[in-house]
């Protein structure tokens, strides 16, 4: 073993882990903290009454934002990787065309739109953008998880089952390990996306981290617009390392 | 021991095999040879039910298949495939214990296998044990895939093509090393090839199918012999049946003793088969050869007469 | 013809199921006598005595028999009869929309119900469905629809006066025509921009590979932030900009408007289109480039005659990538004063006026799903040796 090699196992645990934790330490120092920065938002709106977003605490709206992140894509991951192997077993075949064609054409729906259209059926607060997160963040983690159990080759798949493998052994220690990494870029694609598309939360009545921006926005107060596009911009940022170190370690 | 009577399996309009009756005793090795599509594989499968056979009886034992539950069907029986079909994201040491995990054995005794396993078909462990698939030679990962099958010590190894993939030398390297290893483990084996050399030079039974029918079987000398139909004969090398014949035959089983002649100065190592003896005669314009032991030296002679009189057993 | 046994088309049976089950059961249309009361719902039974939707519902139940043995004649069979109920929908809506609506409600608005709604949903996979069993073409595939269109089309121009949907139209109607533009030129001068930088910055990274770290680098970081927040970012340093230069100011370059929304756009388009270009270059296959050059093609000759028509198709699918991603992008961008459909949505989710929400979603749907369809098509027939 060349020491090259060595030097990058050892003190790799907090090297590799380093992007997420200051993503994730910047973004909870500021979340905590936005309120002593006030000198330096005086300086961006020096006319202004108000340069910190004191509606509601940020804390909160951070919270807020992850919670509904959160629970669309945990459910999103449970439905959508059930859905593809579903649609990959005996049973479920006949529908794997369908399922297919559909995660495809999905995803060419702006997420905004599915949005907008989750009110009309739903009406306003935190449900209907639950519901679309999910069914927008679905799509990706079907689409991903079908690719990576189609790539298996079929070859491996009839040895384990000639060594005496039942169908569910084979799913659990075969398929779906083999189709990890694909399933995980699928989840990183749907998360990301999902933190995007929730900042638009206010509109349909839902308050997170786009609050103060788009309060911003209608107030024409920069520093609020400011306070949230960092926090929002932190959080994704984090969110997307820490899956980025995930599917390396893969 | 293993017996088919009149097994038939139907692929939609088409009958993939035909009322097939055949019997693998314990401990042989049994060769199903055909051409592409003439079943072999088929066969092969419906034994451990990877395919379920439409009609006629498969007996283990004496006892049906189908009464098994089919998983611990599978847990019994050793399977080798032609492109290993290992799992790519374990190692060669967890591939290799794969079965007698699933058989909940303790993990020690897992361990103790695969290192056994391991030093069996020459994969040293301290090199071998962490690698991964992909970092294998097809040879290496065969013999893994060989090293899996016989894991749970199953009593019968079905085998399809297992060499097919392989480089000539390699898979000669491999033809011999399974035939030691059945020397030794007594397996009962079926085995899968559209290799007539292969078949010949590992099979106890010869089965040749054509169209999914049995068209003759019997040892391979029977076969070589006295072949059922111009078919058979053609496959078993038409004109070239005395040289495969002759391929069967040790130098030592029909090597005279040293005599008071000169030595012939052209060697052979015991070893080696009469079509080897007749290849080297042939090249050095000669009719006589010196039979040689591991240590070169000289243990008997063989002549061209005594070469044309010989016949396999 | 010799018909092996095939089993039955379960996806097909089930869909059609539910759709019968849906359309008889929950509610097809509301009327409203204006625009403030909320609507009376019907269903599709309760309209002139439910014989009509009985009739549509037969052929509906004829389908799910006819799934049970699918062979070639049934389902195409089934392809006639999805295509002749898709077309038949909005002119069942406008029957009831003559009979629901009496004269003495001239203000009258009519929404669509939700069994309508789902009725649509699964008729179009069904489609799908079919149009998967059959092995047709994608073209072929985007033909299925036109009696569907038909269907809607002479309905709205000539007897869904009432519909609330249309309604909301026709009071914005030129409002709604200058979005579409706004929106449309957004999104083009955004896509052809980023394929001008694009590929002036791939050329840049092919030379130097610190380039190429880099810019995969500074791209990643851009997309990962969410659109919002980059819109929101913008405005400040364009508004002080547009403040100090004059000229900028005249071109329309503040803190909101089309300024902001055009530098984010073309952000967020430069990644797909940077990564689809550099791929598409970098994968000719390297056989090709080998014999042009054995042939004595110079360098330029090379890129120009082998290299670039062979990534062309690739170069179209980022394209087509960017393009529907630019399109949901610029609806957002509406709330940063850019214009375009999201005005619609926005304003609607304000006012709590779902038909208005829907005027702007539907259409960003429907672009979306064209673009994609056209550029796609466009990509496919691009492809050497035909499609693949």
């Amino acid at each position: 073993m060349s020491s090259a090699t060595s030097s990058t196992t050892h003190g790799s645990a907090v090297q590799r882990w380093l992007a997420p934790i200051v993503w994730l330490s910047l973004l909870l120092l500021l979340t905590l903290g936005m309120g002593h920065l006030e000198w330096l938002f005086r300086l961006l709106e020096p006319d202004l009454r108000q340069v910190i977003y004191r509606r509601a605490d940020f804390l909160t709206l951070l919270g807020q934002h992850v919670l509904v992140v959160g629970i669309a894509s945990l459910l999103a991951v449970a439905l959508g990787v059930a859905a593809a192997v579903a649609v990959t077993r005996e049973f479920g075949r006949d529908f794997l065309p369908l399922v297919s064609q559909l995660a495809s054409i999905g995803q060419t729906f702006p997420p905004v739109a599915v949005l907008a259209l989750a009110v009309p059926a739903l009406g306003f607060g935190t449900l209907p953008i639950i519901v679309a997160l999910l069914l927008y963040g679905l799509l990706p983690i079907v689409r991903n998880t079908l690719a990576g159990i189609g790539s298996i080759d079929p070859q491996v798949h009839e040895a384990a089952r000639a060594m005496g493998m039942t169908p569910w052994q084979v799913l659990r220690q075969v398929e779906l390990p083999l189709a990890a990494p694909f399933i995980l870029a699928g989840i990183r694609t749907s998360v990301t996306i999902n933190i995007a598309t929730a900042a638009l939360g206010t509109t349909v009545g839902a308050s997170n981290l786009g609050d103060p921006i788009i309060s911003g926005i209608v107030n024409g107060n920069t520093a609020y617009i400011v306070q949230g596009a960092v926090l929002i911009g932190l959080l994704a940022l984090a969110v997307d390392s820490l899956f980025e170190r995930l599917q390396r370690r893969g | 021991m293993i017996e088919l009577f009149d097994v038939t399996k139907r692929f939609g309009d088409e009958t993939a095999v035909d009322g097939i009756s055949l019997r693998v005793e314990k401990g042989e090795l049994c060769a199903l040879v055909g051409t592409s599509g003439c079943g072999k594989s088929t066969t092969l499968r419906m034994i451990n039910r990877l395919i379920e056979h439409d009609g006629g009886e498969i007996h283990l034992d004496g006892q049906p298949v189908r009464s098994f539950d089919e998983v611990a069907l599978r847990r019994r029986i050793g399977y080798v495939i032609q492109s290993t079909g290992l799992f790519p994201h374990w190692t060669v040491a967890r591939n290799i214990g794969l079965v007698p995990r699933l058989l909940k054995w303790p993990k020690g005794k897992v361990r103790d296998r695969v290192e056994e396993l391991m030093q069996l078909l020459g994969l040293p462990v301290a090199e071998f044990a962490d690698k991964y698939p992909r970092q294998l030679s097809g040879g290496q990962a065969q013999r893994v895939g060989v090293a899996r099958a016989l894991a749970a010590d199953p009593d019968i190894l079905l085998m399809d093509e297992p060499f097919g993939a392989l480089d000539p030398i390699t898979r000669a390297t491999l033809q011999d090393e399974l035939r030691v290893l059945q020397a030794r483990l007594h397996k009962t084996v079926v085995f899968v090839t559209h290799d007539m050399d292969e078949a010949l030079a590992l099979a106890d039974r010869l089965v040749v199918m054509h169209q999914g029918r049995i068209v003759q079987q019997g040892s391979p000398v029977e076969l070589l012999r006295e072949p059922a139909n111009p078919f058979v004969e053609s496959l078993l090398g038409g004109m070239d049946r005395g040289l495969k014949e002759a391929a069967l035959i040790q130098v030592s089983e029909h090597m005279l003793p040293l005599g008071p002649r000169l030595l012939a100065s052209e060697r052979i190592p015991y070893g080696a088969s009469l079509s080897q003896a007749l290849s080297v005669m042939l090249w050095h314009r000669v009719d006589r050869l010196t039979v040689v032991d591991e240590e070169d030296i000289p243990i008997g002679e063989l002549s061209l007469r005594r070469l044309l009189g010989a016949k396999a057993a | 013809m010799g018909e092996t046994r095939q089993s039955p088309n379960w996806v097909l049976s089930s869909l059609m199921l539910a759709a019968t089950a849906a359309w008889l059961t929950l509610d097809a249309v509301s009327v409203a006598p204006n625009r403030i009361v909320p609507g009376t719902p019907y269903a599709a039974l309760e309209v002139v005595g439910g014989w009509p939707a009985l009739l549509m519902a037969v052929p509906m139940l004829a389908v799910v028999v006819l799934a049970w043995r699918p062979n070639r004649k049934g389902l195409t069979l089934s392809l006639g009869v999805v295509m002749a109920l898709l077309a038949l929908l909005p002119l069942w809506l406008a029957a009831a929309t003559a009979v629901l609506v009496t004269p003495d409600m001239p203000q009258a608005r009519v929404g669509i119900g939700s069994a309508l709604w789902l009725l649509l949903f699964l008729l179009l996979l069904v489609l799908i469905e079919l149009r998967t069993r059959l092995g047709m073409s994608r073209a072929l595939g985007w033909l299925l629809l036109v009696p569907m269109l038909l269907g809607w089309w002479l309905a709205l121009s000539l007897w869904l006066e009432p519909l609330a949907l249309l309604r909301e139209y026709h009071a914005r109607s030129d409002q709604f025509a200058s979005a579409v533009q706004q929106h449309l030129a957004l999104v083009g001068a955004a896509v052809g921009a980023s394929l001008v930088v694009a590929s002036l910055l791939v050329l840049a990274m092919r030379r130097h590979t610190g380039v190429r770290r880099v810019g995969f680098g500074v791209l990643n970081f851009l997309q990962t932030i969410p659109s919002l927040a980059l819109f929101g970012l913008l405005l400040a340093p364009l508004a002080w900009l547009g403040a100090r230069v004059d000229w900028l100011a005249a071109l329309g370059v503040s803190g909101i408007g089309w300024a902001p929304a055009f530098l984010a756009l073309l952000g967020y388009s430069l990644l797909p289109m940077v990564r689809n270009i550099f791929v598409a270059l970098e994968e000719v296959d390297p056989a090709v480039i080998e014999s042009a050059r054995g042939m004595g093609m110079a360098r330029r000759q090379v890129f120009l005659q082998v290299r670039l028509p062979l990534a062309l198709p690739v170069v179209l699918e980022g394209v087509r990538i960017t393009t529907v991603q630019a399109i949901g992008l610029t609806a957002v961008a509406a709330l940063i004063g850019a214009g375009g459909l999201g005005t619609f949505i926005f304003q609607g989710l304000g006012q709590a006026a779902m038909d208005m929400v829907l005027l702007g979603a539907l259409p960003i749907i429907g672009l979306a799903l064209v673009a994609d369809a056209l550029i796609g098509a466009l990509s496919e027939r691009l492809r050497p040796g035909g499609a693949a």
